[in-house]
């Protein structure tokens, strides 16, 4: 399985349905994106994902952290 | 008040017509975001109760504060009370503040208690919310956390809602936005490298969540501004661990820790300015600990193109603080509408001291602390005009405004990054709109403005009278 948004194959099965084996969630390891096996193709398939929200897996390092990480306080002796 | 939490809300809710149960079956996706997005929509704006989703084992409410109706049941008024009058009984009620809370032992919420092999699905019915949101959103949450610095200040200690994204059965990503407090109590674990313990409380007295989503101040605690709010203290009871202080009637509390130091993937999400706000590099949480009562229902909320149910929960809540802070210097203002996307429109109703005073208004609401950084468009308009009522403040504009002198832009201030004009994002042009009638020393042109006839009050009862007398044929 590939994830449809980012495309890496780091995709792990989250979770099945706690009733009736309704359905399963999967996780991509790469990217966090979650879908439910019951979603629509344009959500599950990798060619129908909408470009806009696609992601490039090498960017994701670079993007901006929300809050920054401060400097670590020196402890005293 | 007639309700002690969310279950005894809900009863008043049906009572009032203001609640839907849907027994049908629906899917997660799509069914519970249409439906979320749908009720807003309704006349009246009713809560909806849906009893079965595929797959799940408990229940959804969805849209509990989403309409002036609900919002005038959780303050105890009747359902069909004007905005302008809510906003004037919620500036009485705030005036109680603090009223303190209780602690109680036996708290419904530890009715259950899971310490192994969690699932958070297997408690919620998580669900997409927005077609490209990045997973599964918990939306309106309730999060307490404590100062590391000074964990046994009661007032340090926040509660407030910010958005989580669930990232695997007991591992959810937080967004601590810098300006907000949890963000203070998170700098300072991560400075000594401690990971920050958390309780996310779901499904709480609806006073609860609108307590967590208004920007008091740091020093002040949110449970004390709800007991003033409800006439009577808020209930609480302590965590399994951390030593927090959560509220004893919540449906569910997830316990866990944000592990310092790190960032991974979050987002995107759609968010309450109607568009999607990108993915960022978060905090990340670990669940140890869920807690909840029997049978609980999970409460979350739809947001999107305005309005939606947020937007009825931050629309007083964003205007009150402004108010009272306006008031302070200004005492001749008499109401603050600031409920257009979360105060990024401003209406203020003031009567004018000397002339320019509309303007020396504007600008104080332009230097208040949430004002400064959110507040783009600020109308001000004349002391017996309603500002919660737009046809009037239209009648201001069109017939109160010479745009040669009483519309002023201020470049290159302060903006808020979520609303999607701010370019750079964070930075924007202000734009005041002095929408009053001119005082001396100003000049206009000389009008009189028209009074209503003679016998107006008995002619409004005679026609209302009627009217019922023939509705109940």
């Amino acid at each position: 399985m590939i994830c449809p948004r980012c495309d890496s194959k780091n995709v792990d099965l989250l979770t099945k349905a706690p009733v009736d084996d309704a359905w399963e969630v999967y996780i991509c390891e790469t990217c966090c994106f979650s879908w439910r096996s019951t979603e629509s193709d344009d959500i599950k398939d990798p060619e129908k994902y909408d470009k806009r929200f696609k992601i490039d897996s090498s960017k994701i390092s670079s993007l901006d952290k929300i809050p920054p990480i401060p400097e670590l306080i020196k402890k005293k002796d | 008040m007639s309700y002690r939490d969310l279950r005894e809300f809900l009863e008043v809710l049906e009572k009032e017509n203001q609640l839907i149960r849907v027994k049908d079956e629906v899917m997660p996706e799509p069914d519970l975001s249409a439906i979320g997005r749908s009720a807003p929509d309704m006349e009246n704006g009713p809560a909806v109760i849906v009893e079965k989703v595929k797959g799940y084992k408990n229940s959804v409410a969805l849209n509990v504060h989403g309409s002036w109706q609900n919002h005038a049941l959780m303050l105890g008024l009747p359902k069909d009370t004007p905005v302008k009058d809510q906003f004037f009984e919620l500036d009485k009620k705030w005036s109680d503040y603090p009223i303190k809370p209780v602690w109680v032992e036996n708290a419904p919420v530890k009715e259950v208690k899971i310490t192994t092999d969690i699932n958070l699905f297997d408690v919620l019915p998580l669900f997409r919310v927005n077609k490209y949101d990045g997973g599964f959103y918990i939306s309106k949450a309730l999060i307490v956390s404590k100062d590391p610095e000074d964990p046994d200040n009661f007032e340090k200690q926040n509660a407030g809602t910010y958005r989580i994204q669930v990232k695997g059965k007991d591992l959810v990503g937080i967004q601590p936005l810098p300006f907000h407090d949890i963000a203070v109590h998170l700098r300072k674990a991560e400075e000594r490298n401690e990971p920050l313990p958390i309780a996310i409380c779901l499904g709480n007295d609806p006073v609860l969540n609108f307590m967590s989503s208004t920007p008091i101040e740091y020093v002040q605690s949110e449970y004390d501004f709800a007991g003033a709010l409800k006439g009577e203290p808020i209930e609480l009871t302590k965590s399994e661990q951390g030593n927090l202080d959560i509220p004893a009637r919540s449906e569910v509390i997830l316990e866990g820790y944000i592990m310092p130091r790190e960032r991974r993937i979050e987002g995107p999400f759609g968010e309450f300015p109607g568009s999607y706000s990108g993915a960022r590099l978060q905090p990340e949480v670990k669940i140890h600990t869920i807690t909840h009562r029997i049978n609980p229902i999970f409460e979350n909320l739809y947001l999107g193109m305005p309005w939606t149910e947020i937007d009825y929960l931050m629309a007083l809540n964003t205007s009150l603080p402004l108010f009272r802070q306006l008031k302070r210097d200004f005492p001749e203002v008499v109401a603050v509408n600031a409920m257009y996307t979360h105060g990024i429109g401003v209406i203020i109703s003031t009567k004018s001291r000397f002339g320019g005073y509309g303007k020396s208004v504007a600008m104080r609401l332009l230097s208040t602390p949430h004002g400064m950084p959110y507040s783009k468009i600020v109308i001000v308009v004349d002391e017996f005009v309603d500002p919660f009522n737009l046809e009037q403040v239209m009648w201001a504009l069109t017939t109160r405004v010479r745009p040669d002198k009483d519309v002023v832009l201020i470049p290159n201030a302060p903006g808020m990054p979520l609303d999607p004009s701010s370019e750079p994002a964070g930075m924007h042009t202000k734009l005041i709109i002095d929408a009053t009638t001119p005082v001396a020393p100003d000049k206009a042109r000389d009008t009189e403005l028209l009074d209503v006839p003679d016998k107006v009050d008995y002619w409004m009862n005679y026609l209302r009278n009627t009217m019922r007398k023939e509705g109940d044929k």
